[in-house]
């Protein structure tokens, strides 16, 4: 492709007349597909789950219109603070792997002609299907003969039922989740640091500035677009947990599941397990609502912590 | 709105293939085969489905029916999404307590025509089954199986600490006895399985207990009575002895799975495992089962699977005809000849006896005159559901059984007020 | 590890390098404890069940069984799910790369009025938790009669704000001048679009079709939804069924996860530059 063209059009002095750029009739063409496909399948379902949320939706038979009361039911339900709770604990322990992230992404841009290997070995549990990572660490968690319990047992530690007793199940969901994001986290994080401009190491070196200081001093700086990017994922990414809880907890008879629900999760349940459509629709709603604060919050707060050079 | 559009355009197809099939050639008809599809959660029973199917098929050649197997764990939900969006199968397995919400909602065949003109005696099944499937009057599924309850034992592990096979002479009290003898922690032996079990477990001791678990009336439960948490007592006291893995372990590994790895001596659980038990070649003769121990009287529930069939069936005439089939002696048969299940069929479980000679199962058919039907109030999926999480800490030890009893059978009763 | 040992004493010959060993050995650590689960699933489901859950765990099988294996593709139907999982995948990777460069190319280069409130209605989308769509979704897919179909898997995924959002972010940073060279040249907009524009975001499609086909590949909550009656059901789907089968035949279930895992990571080990690169794209426009 080569742009000597442009020559006779500036010559001939009719750029704009000869070129006109293509009409709003071609933009409908080109926007119509996504436009109709978000609006029916996005636009239309949401407005959909909206209004059912204002509705008692029973398994067979015709809603009717309760009001606020699936909120209400719902603010006053133990069991949606409870997953509440359970999903603002798993996303707080979500967000600490987001600096361990940032370390390993350093260590590994240094680590020379390793940095493939390594960054194929950070990256397998990201394409591992979700369902069988949570079957792999359950069995690694299991409290009478699981992989974890027997190495703690090598440091004289008492290991403890993991996925069957509720004060810890959400640690060992959290303990997953940053295995299974770390990788992708570090690739995101890997590019922000090939982006930052190497004679700056240089310079501070001449300083006389150590390997950590120059990591806290310019590195991690300079990284903040990339950091703040990877923690609104990991923020959405773990308000919407669902898969792990799935396939960790179901299937067996786990006295451990009812206080170890979140949001999602309990939204699957109420809307397609119990069918109470209605309330599922509340807790959908109340779900987009905390995203919305948090991401806004971040926002908010990144103009104190995020350097764009 | 769209669901009664959906429901009068699926009237209007069905009303025109309706006249389409008597009004139109029968020569085009009868060419035309009509697909079936019949769902069940057991791959252990598929097989007998599927020869059930096959020998309806040789009497029907103008109907396929297409068996299909899913994960115990999405049966219910796939069932009704399904129901909801058109798409269930035709015929498929029910339980009592999914029963009512399905028949109430209108998703049911009605089979009291058919059940009528096809000649068959409701006398035929267990009352307590029949009953289960019954709403207003009507029925809307038949019984295939039934199932009491009894307690399991490895006999190698009796043998192993010295204790006598239960029999049915025991009383609780041998229970907890020999549950201590058998538990031996070195090994990693438990004398019983003690889970938050209502079918196989607190349920019959409730009633052994001469309690209640639903009021007759069916408006609330029972559980906080005397009797009642003494039943339950029976479990809670067996995990306070240590003689069974405790709840965290068994939600690790669930019961059966702990009485199959033989770490459990004894397991109280229903008919239904035989054929899993005798299928299981590292059980090979180490396995029979015993009647339930006595309390203040004997008791076990007893439910069973009924076969019902979708209201929105394209084909409701041939699924009648199937459904008909499925509850004859035919498809009994079948069933009691693999070993696959305790048919409801009476007359026809001799067969299911021979199949397994090595278990002493007519410890199930002769608890049939003590047994109680399962209680299947009100929306039962939902408040069962609740079971694990107001009992569970009775079984820890952390909640007095009399205080978790109370705030379990009040959150029933709020159930059960629902409706 | 060889090259580690290698690498470190050049690295403080040369003075002022970077000394690399303990990078190295935080890194080898880090990557143990990352495969460690791998491992030991591999290790598993080559043991006997009883031997699974023994305590103290065994390391190394006993004896070799296949038990496992046998047991796993005796009972899921292996080979058509992963159809339906590769069908749905090149559905959804396809339609979704098809409708998103279109709308975004109109969202950066043509404009219209109204551009930006409909761009802008665009981006409120990627704020909404999809698990919000889902009846919705549900009831559409069941209004076409398409419940239990292959197109129904990949039908809400085609389209997709992220992506569109993606596109028109390449297409914005894309000099102007081929473009209208091109038009002087008589092409008209479809033929600017098809034959200048799209090879120049080659790179973006591929980080948007490795995006995509993870999420497709990964899905098992619409799949269970929509697909009730247990046909068309995708990978994800069967191994879960598998757990609540045999929920603690340990060998049976690590046969499972690692056969149904294999196809990506084969995959993703060929493609590894374009995985990598579409992440890393993914983060920078983002």
């Amino acid at each position: 492709m080569t742009s000597t063209t442009t020559t006779p059009a500036r010559r001939l002095g009719r750029r704009r007349a000869g070129v006109s750029e293509p009409g709003a009739g071609w933009a409908l063409v080109f926007i119509a597909p996504a436009v109709i496909g978000l609006a029916a399948l996005y636009l239309w379902p949401f407005l959909s789950t909206f209004v059912k949320s204002f509705q008692d939706v029973p398994a067979f038979g015709p809603a009717t219109f309760v009001g606020a009361g699936n909120y209400t039911a719902l603010l006053g339900d133990e069991e949606f603070w409870k997953a509440f709770g359970n999903s603002a604990l798993y996303t707080a322990i979500i967000l600490l792997g987001v600096p361990l992230a940032v370390v390993l992404a350093a260590l590994v841009e240094q680590a020379g002609r390793g940095r493939a290997v390594y960054r194929v070995l950070f990256f397998l549990p990201v394409v591992t299907l979700p369902v069988a990572v949570g079957m792999v660490w359950r069995f690694i968690y299991n409290g009478d003969f699981g992989l974890l319990n027997t190495v703690l047992a090598w440091f004289g530690v008492h290991g403890q039922f993991w996925v069957a007793d509720a004060r810890f199940t959400i640690y060992a969901f959290g303990v997953v989740g940053i295995w299974m994001s770390l990788g992708i986290n570090m690739i995101i994080l890997g590019a922000g640091l090939q982006a930052v401009p190497k004679d700056l190491y240089e310079a501070a070196s001449l300083d006389g500035a150590g390997r950590v200081r120059q990591f806290f001093h310019i590195t991690v700086p300079l990284l903040t677009p990339s950091i703040f990017f990877v923690t609104i994922l990991s923020v959405i990414g773990a308000l919407q947990m669902f898969d792990l809880i799935f396939v960790m907890l179901r299937g067996v008879n786990n006295t451990a599941l009812a206080d170890s629900k979140t949001i999602v999760y309990l939204f699957y349940e109420k809307a397609f397990v119990q069918f109470d459509q209605g309330y599922g629709a509340a807790v959908a709603i109340v779900l987009l609502i905390v995203i919305m604060i948090a991401t806004a919050v971040q926002f908010r707060l990144q103009r104190r912590w995020v350097f764009y050079g | 709105m769209t669901r009664k559009w959906t429901a009068a355009v699926a009237l209007a197809a069905a009303t025109a293939m309706l006249t389409a099939c008597s009004g139109g050639g029968s020569g085009a008809a009868s060419t035309e085969k009509v697909t079936l599809t019949y769902a069940n959660w057991s791959e252990d029973q598929s097989p007998a489905m599927e020869q059930i199917a096959a020998e309806f098929e040789k009497a029907n050649p103008d109907i396929d029916v297409r068996i299909q197997t899913l994960p115990w764990t999405e049966y219910w939900s796939t069932l009704q999404v399904g129901a909801a969006g058109g798409t269930a199968p035709d015929a498929f397995w029910m339980l009592a307590d999914h029963f009512r919400e399905y028949a109430k909602g209108g998703q049911l065949v009605d089979l009291t025509e058919s059940v009528k003109s096809a000649g068959l005696d409701l006398g035929v099944y267990p009352k307590a089954v029949t009953d289960s499937y019954t709403y207003e009057g009507k029925v809307f599924a038949l019984p295939k199986d039934f199932d009491t309850n009894g307690i399991w034992y490895n006999k190698a592990l009796f043998d192993a600490a010295k204790v006598a096979y239960p029999d049915d002479s025991w009383t609780w009290q041998d229970v907890q006895d020999a549950a201590k003898k058998l538990t031996d922690k070195a090994k990693g032996v438990w004398g019983i399985a003690a889970p938050i079990d209502p079918q196989g477990g607190y349920y019959n001791t409730i009633l052994q207990a001469g309690g209640q678990i639903i009021k007759p009336d069916g408006t609330a439960s029972d559980f906080a009575s005397p009797a009642s948490v003494a039943g339950l007592k029976f479990w809670t006291d067996l995990q306070a002895a240590g003689v069974s893995p405790t709840l965290k372990q068994l939600s690790d590994t669930e019961a059966v799975s702990m009485f199959e790895n033989q770490k459990v001596a004894m397991y109280f659980s229903g008919a239904y495992w035989a054929f899993r038990f005798h299928n299981n070649a590292g059980l090979k003769g180490k396995v029979d089962v015993a009647p339930l121990p006595q309390g203040v009287k004997r008791a076990t529930v007893t439910s069973g699977i009924g076969n019902a069939g979708y209201a929105g069936s394209k084909h409701p005439e041939e699924l009648k005809k199937f459904l008909a089939f499925l509850g004859g002696t035919k498809a009994a048969e079948i069933q009691a000849a693999t070993g696959t299940v305790l048919p409801a069929y009476q007359g026809t479980q001799e067969p299911w006896l021979k199949a397994m000679p090595e278990f002493d199962l007519k410890v199930f058919i002769d608890a049939i005159d003590y047994s109680v039907p399962l209680p299947v109030a009100g929306n039962a999926a939902e408040w069962q559901g609740l079971a694990a999480q107001y009992l569970a800490p009775a079984w820890d030890g952390a909640k007095p059984v009399e205080q978790a009893a109370k705030e379990y059978q009040d959150a029933v009763d709020k159930v059960l007020a629902k409706r | 590890m060889a090259e580690s040992v290698r690498s470190a004493p050049r690295g403080r010959r040369r003075g002022g390098g970077p000394v690399t060993w303990p990078v190295h050995a935080v890194l080898v650590v880090a990557a143990l404890v990352m495969v460690t689960p791998f491992a030991w699933q591999i290790l598993t489901m080559f043991k006997t069940t009883p031997e699974a859950s023994r305590v103290p765990p065994t390391v190394l099988p006993e004896e070799f069984s296949g038990h496992a294996f046998a047991t796993f593709f005796g009972t899921v139907p292996f080979w058509s799910m992963f159809a339906v999982s590769a069908g749905a995948l090149v559905l959804r990777v396809a339609g979704q790369l098809a409708v998103a460069s279109l709308a975004g190319y109109a969202f950066a280069r043509i404009p219209f009025p109204g551009r930006e409130a409909v761009f802008g209605l665009f981006i409120a989308m990627l704020m909404v938790p999809s698990q919000l769509f889902l009846i919705g979704q549900y009831e559409i897919v069941r209004g076409l009669g398409m419940l239990d179909t292959l197109p129904a898997l990949a039908i809400p995924g085609l389209f997709s704000a992220f992506g569109t959002f993606l596109m028109r972010q390449a297409f914005r940073t894309m000099p102007k001048d081929y473009e209208e060279a091109a038009r002087l040249d008589g092409a008209g907009t479809f033929q600017v679009f098809w034959h200048v524009m799209l090879p120049m975001a080659r790179p973006t499609l591929a980080a948007l079709a490795v995006l995509t086909g993870l999420y497709s590949w990964n899905d098992l909550l619409w799949p269970l939804i929509v697909s009730p009656s247990g046909e068309n059901r995708p990978l994800p789907v069967g191994l879960a069924g598998l757990q609540g089968q045999f929920g603690t035949d340990y060998p049976t279930l690590m046969a499972g996860a690692f056969v149904c895992s294999i196809p990506l990571v084969v995959v993703f080990l060929v493609l590894q530059r374009q995985f990598f690169a579409g992440i890393a794209s993914s983060g920078l426009k983002g």
